[in-house]
């Protein structure tokens, strides 16, 4: 995240889908930089879930005189400046105060993102029931109700149902009893369809000079209008014209498209086979269209594609290099809402930095500093965002919170204090974090150096200790920064030893300081960690953003964190072919 | 006395895969396994693998008998050619990285390490799977309680042998020592 330093090793990784037999590899099941760049770069939604409201309520007020409200439900969804914007709506019902909508109401699942929703329900005038439900003007209709609740709050939920009481408009008190709204949420079904996919070429065109070419796939999807957005890439096989490449996972969300009305298998898919150059001007060998129900056919009869390049000319010539597909597997996958919702957790973890290259907390210049006016600081600003998203998931909202690099009232230098001063470590909610923070910036005074190991020791030890009662905790530490750090090798060891526990660790970067170091830990690059002895990293557990970056541009600090955390949540309990907990069906 | 009872483990290790393996710095295309070796006489093989080229997958188990004064596992990967079979890498697993870092004994371990070539340069890396089973007869040396192991629920089974277990636990220094030779 932030800066991307691919170099030549990092761009010849595969990209997008799941490496199927390498469980330690840094393939990151849900997204990667490059594809999400040119996603919003483009102004497109990277993978995104999309999840079904079925609603009912109950006890509607009757607002007609000669029969019963015929009630409607219009969601919304409110954006980040605070308007509501509408996302869908269901049927008319008639003459009923205990309805059961058929229509659902499709949105999108972010986890990154805090998403709150307003239903609104009207009551239908008869005059329009024959009418189609979009055209209808609501300030025609009456008013029956609204609830308002967050998305997570309901998918989080062992049967993804949340009742909510009704209320006037803007929540404006509870004058009668308005009754009640329940939403129920699934999951569509593309996103636990995901195909094992093997590909191999045969007798592809040589485009290198002094030796054969290095091929790559490049697989797309079509949108609207007839250009195509890149779902996912092979690793480049050197030196190779007839490659067989690693099999890769394709999940069928980011297949999907637009329309709603074609299938998934039939979505066209466009597959470019570029020889690398490590100069990035990957020379294009061939393409060919082909869905997944192609796919499945080549794979089936055994028969080979022939791949077709525009001629000068600009006709289509038919290449002599074919696609042939070794491996089509469908399976079902568990998606992170099928883990979350049975009862798996994130425990949310804080560590910040108390060095004195912050600043004299008393200073208004100071990174610390705790403004009168309410305005918040960065430190602030980074907890509060990261811990609104993750509250959701995590049950019994105790938090572990530290600081580190401060001298402690005892008089020792401390780089793994409790942040509330107390014997447990441990507060509650997000306003503990914040209260336990201000108070440590009376008692704690500034020092350093700055170590991270002591931190990501003490978190690697309660997720490892964690192991021993449950397998279904998976730990976030966020670890709030101004500097360098001075133990680059130790805190490379403790994250190598760290990336076989269900941990991630978030950093954000605060202040204009070079983060340079960041990004190596960050290991977007490519180059997995290694520690002192030789043991690498088997997983990328780190995500950095410099708060400074984030802050000129549209996302926010915690989008960026925390768009990966859901994908390396799953590869860990996939690897360990850990599942969520059996469901009772209702 | 003591010969009635076997003192050792079993250890399963599944070789998952290797990464970017080169033999006189050409990638190697096929025929490559890997030997997973406890002492001389404890040890297993994977089969070779015949596609996959410099990255080749097994997804092999191996069960092994481990004695308890075991330190390290030597993964050595290995390539048939037509000149016999040479050596592409090797790596050491060290016992602590699958005992005492404060997981239960039940937990799967996903572990990865750099393969050295026979003149100590860097070559590829070892992915690998490895859980330690419950002794097969136990004979309980002096047990020293690990004070640091307080979360783990099955501590009592845990003989500590003279293997380098855990980390010192001191938060307020930052470096771990292990002794272990420093790759650069």
């Amino acid at each position: 995240m932030g800066l991307c330093y691919s170099g030549v090793r990092g761009g010849k990784q595969a990209i997008g889908g799941t490496s199927l037999q390498n469980p330690n590899s840094n393939n990151n099941a849900a997204h990667n930089d490059a594809v999400d760049f040119f996603f919003k770069s483009n102004g497109q939604q990277a993978l995104f879930t999309q999840v079904e409201l079925s609603l009912s309520a109950s006890n509607l007020l009757d607002r007609d005189i000669t029969s019963k409200s015929d009630p409607m439900v219009v969601l919304l969804a409110k954006k980040r400046d605070g308007k509501l914007e509408e996302v869908g709506r269901t049927e008319v019902i008639s003459n009923n105060l205990n309805p059961t909508w058929i229509q659902k109401i499709t949105v999108t699942y972010q986890f990154e993102m805090v998403q709150p929703l307003v239903f609104h329900i009207y009551d239908v005038d008869t005059s329009y029931h024959n009418k189609p439900v979009k055209s209808l003007k609501l300030k025609d209709q009456e008013f029956l109700g609204e609830a308002s609740c967050f998305l997570s709050e309901i998918v989080t939920r062992h049967d993804r149902t949340l009742t909510i009481q009704l209320q006037n408009r803007n929540g404006h008190g509870i004058l009668r009893k308005l009754g009640a709204l329940t939403v129920h949420a699934e999951e569509t079904i593309a996103s636990r369809t995901a195909v094992d996919i093997t590909l191999r070429c045969y007798q592809l065109a040589n485009k290198d000079l002094f030796s054969l070419s290095d091929p790559f796939l490049r697989i797309s999807r079509m949108v609207e209008g007839g250009g195509y957005v890149p779902i996912c890439k092979t690793e480049v096989v050197n030196n190779n014209l007839n490659p067989v490449w690693r099999p890769l996972c394709l999940s069928w969300q980011k297949v999907v498209s637009l329309s709603r009305f074609t299938l998934i298998q039939e979505n066209p898919l466009v597959i470019e086979c570029f020889d690398f150059n490590s100069s990035g001007n990957h020379v294009l060998i061939g393409k060919l269209q082909k869905s997944m129900a192609d796919l499945e056919t080549l794979h089936r009869e055994k028969n080979g594609a022939n791949f077709v390049i525009q001629s000068s000319h600009g006709h289509e010539k038919v290449l002599k290099g074919q696609l042939f597909v070794d491996l089509f597997l469908e399976k079902e996958q568990y998606s992170f809402l099928d883990y979350v919702s049975s009862g798996f957790e994130l425990n949310f973890m804080v560590a910040v930095d108390f060095t004195a290259s912050n600043g004299n907390p008393r200073n208004p210049d100071s990174l610390h500093y705790i403004d009168p006016s309410g305005r918040l600081n960065s430190y602030q600003q980074a907890i509060m965002e990261v811990g609104q998203v993750i509250q959701f998931y995590d049950s019994d909202r105790r938090f572990p919170a530290w600081g580190f690099g401060g001298k402690t009232p005892a008089g020792t230098i401390s780089h793994c204090f409790n942040l509330n001063g107390s014997a447990s470590f441990e507060v509650e909610g997000i306003e503990g974090i914040m209260a336990a923070y201000a108070s440590a910036l009376h008692n704690v005074s500034l020092s350093g150096p700055t170590l991270f190991g002591p931190v990501i020791n003490t978190a690697a030890q309660i997720a490892g200790q964690s192991l021993s009662n449950s397998n279904s905790k998976y730990f976030v530490l966020l670890i709030i920064t101004d500097g360098v750090i001075t133990d680059m090798q130790e805190t490379k060891d403790a994250l190598v030893r760290a990336s076989d526990l269900p941990l991630s660790i978030l950093i954000v970067g605060v202040g204009g300081a070079d983060f340079t170091q960041m990004e190596i830990l960050d290991a977007d690059n490519g180059q997995r960690l290694q520690s002192s002895t030789g043991r690498m990293a088997t997983r990328d557990i780190v995500q950095f953003v410099p708060m400074r970056e984030v802050n000129s541009g549209q996302i926010s600090v915690v989008q960026a964190l925390l768009e990966e955390l859901p994908g390396q949540f799953l590869t860990y309990f996939r690897s360990r072919d850990i599942k969520p907990h059996a469901r009772h069906v209702c | 006395m003591d010969k009635v009872h076997k003192a050792s483990r079993t250890l399963e290790i599944t070789i998952l895969s290797a990464e970017n393996l080169s033999l006189n710095r050409k990638s190697i295309k096929n025929n490559a396994y890997v030997i997973a070796r406890v002492d001389p006489i404890n040890f297993g093989s994977t089969r070779a693998g015949f596609e996959g080229g410099s990255n080749p997958s097994w997804n092999e188990k191996l069960t092994l008998d481990m004695p308890f004064q075991t330190r390290f596992i030597t993964l050595e990967v290995k390539c048939k050619t037509s000149s016999g079979d040479r050596v592409v890498g090797t790596a050491s697993l060290p016992l602590s990285d699958i005992l005492g870092d404060y997981t239960p004994e039940s937990h799967l371990h996903f572990l990865s390490y750099r393969l050295r070539d026979s003149r100590g340069e860097k070559n590829g890396i070892i992915n690998v799977s490895a859980r330690v089973k419950e002794p097969v007869e136990s004979m309980r040396p002096a047990v020293t309680e690990n004070p640091v192991r307080s979360g783990c629920s099955s501590s009592w089974k845990q003989p500590a042998m003279g293997v380098p277990v855990g980390h010192q636990m001191n938060y307020y220094g930052g470096g771990v020592t292990r002794g272990f030779p420093i790759w650069s």
